[in-house]
């Protein structure tokens, strides 16, 4: 009686030594996983303005970087206020009409961007949907404190994603996993447009 | 021995039929996907909640309207393509939100919002049951698209579990314009 209840305790005590390994193990192994993940990632790439990008959703071709006082679509900027503009072509690489471009473009060297806002070139008006495969020509614009430093030359990082046919939800096709997957540096031209 | 063998042949058959059953098993995106009805250009198309009939579609490279007494001019480097049509509504008063062109590639052209402020747009009409409703839908899609194309309409895009009516629109029908003026009185 006796030594079968001490042979019980044994054994529960193996079976927990056991399950505090393997967890430890798959620990260990995710971390030098991802260590390794991080020490091998591909660099981002330098790409040159005026050179068209391919990042999945959007084909983009960063061609300008300025600062203004008036909107693309003729407003002045509101006092105590400046627009720094990027023109860019952006092409819709999609099955379907989209205007899911807010996530493409990121300012590296700009303290505390807010959210840009879009316009369209041909119209001079807000940018709604862009239709697929009729690249138009676009100007993105970030309200900044006019006091606020700029540095002399733009970094932008181009955020790409990738199709997948079925979703891991709902089986559905969609495009996930943002990824940076181009760096440009375009010299930010003070006097374009802007007025004293 | 011989009972090993059976339970492991057990065992990878239930494996085989399982894995047919989750293959062939439609996705939920498709199980709770729209109720498709489709149609010709000539015919009235009706789906269990609303029925439509395409009167008309034009084929041209500027837009011209006025939403607030200015006019406005919109050109494409495609073209653009106004299709007005005739609605109604079978239950209940409902809008026609998402309409959509799918061009020769299978792509899906969704209204442009480049002509919002257009009268008779049909988004901005209310069907009432019982009550035929007219009105226009504009897209704007490439040239190389228009040689086959197929409009879609249903309240929401993307529809789930609601109507959809597909009608294959009648290339030979497309009339082709310079210029269009969108007046109150149409196109």
């Amino acid at each position: 009686m006796n030594q079968s209840a001490i042979s019980k305790a044994n054994k529960a005590l193996y079976t927990r030594i056991i399950a505090g390994l393997g967890g430890l193990l798959a620990g260990a192994l995710s971390l030098g996983l991802s260590i390794y993940e991080t020490r091998t990632g591909t660099e981002v790439a330098q790409v040159k303005p005026g050179k068209p990008v391919d990042a999945g959703q959007w084909m983009v071709t960063l061609n300008s970087s300025g600062i203004a006082t008036e909107t693309p679509d003729g407003r002045r900027v509101p006092d105590g206020k400046k627009a720094l503009t990027l023109d860019l072509t952006l092409e819709n690489m999609t099955a379907e009409s989209s205007n899911l471009y807010r996530d493409a473009l990121k300012l590296e060297n700009v303290a505390n961007p807010p959210v840009p806002q879009f316009y369209l070139v041909r119209d001079s008006d807000l940018l709604w949907d862009l239709q697929p495969m009729m690249p138009e020509k676009v100007k993105v614009v970030w309200q900044l404190p006019a006091t606020q430093a700029l540095p002399k030359a733009l970094s932008v990082v181009i955020v790409g994603t990738t199709y997948k046919p079925k979703d891991n939800l709902y089986a559905a096709p969609g495009w996930f996993n943002p990824s940076d997957v181009a760096r440009i540096s375009l010299p930010l031209s003070v006097s374009q447009g802007a007025g004293p | 021995m011989i009972r090993l063998l059976l339970s492991l042949l057990f065992g990878g058959v239930t494996a085989l039929l399982l894995a047919f059953l989750q293959s062939t098993t439609p996705s939920y995106a498709i199980l709770t996907g729209p109720i498709e009805t489709a149609g010709l250009q000539k015919d009235t198309v009706s789906s269990r909640t609303f029925s439509v009939k395409v009167a008309k579609v034009l084929r041209t490279k500027t837009i011209a309207f006025a939403p607030y007494g200015k006019s406005i001019e919109r050109q494409t480097e495609g073209v653009w393509l106004i299709v007005s049509v005739e609605l109604q509504s079978n239950y209940d008063t409902m809008t026609i939100q998402a309409a959509a062109i799918e061009g020769a590639s299978g792509r899906l052209y969704r209204q442009s919002h480049r002509a919002d402020g257009a009268p008779r747009l049909m988004p901005s009409k209310d069907l009432q049951p019982g009550l035929p409703t007219t009105g226009i839908f504009i897209f704007e899609l490439p040239e190389g698209e228009t040689s086959d194309m197929t409009l879609v309409l249903s309240r929401q895009p993307s529809p789930q579990l609601d109507s959809e009516i597909r009608v294959k629109l009648d290339g030979a029908s497309v009339e082709t314009r310079d210029r269009v003026e969108i007046g109150a009185n149409g196109v």
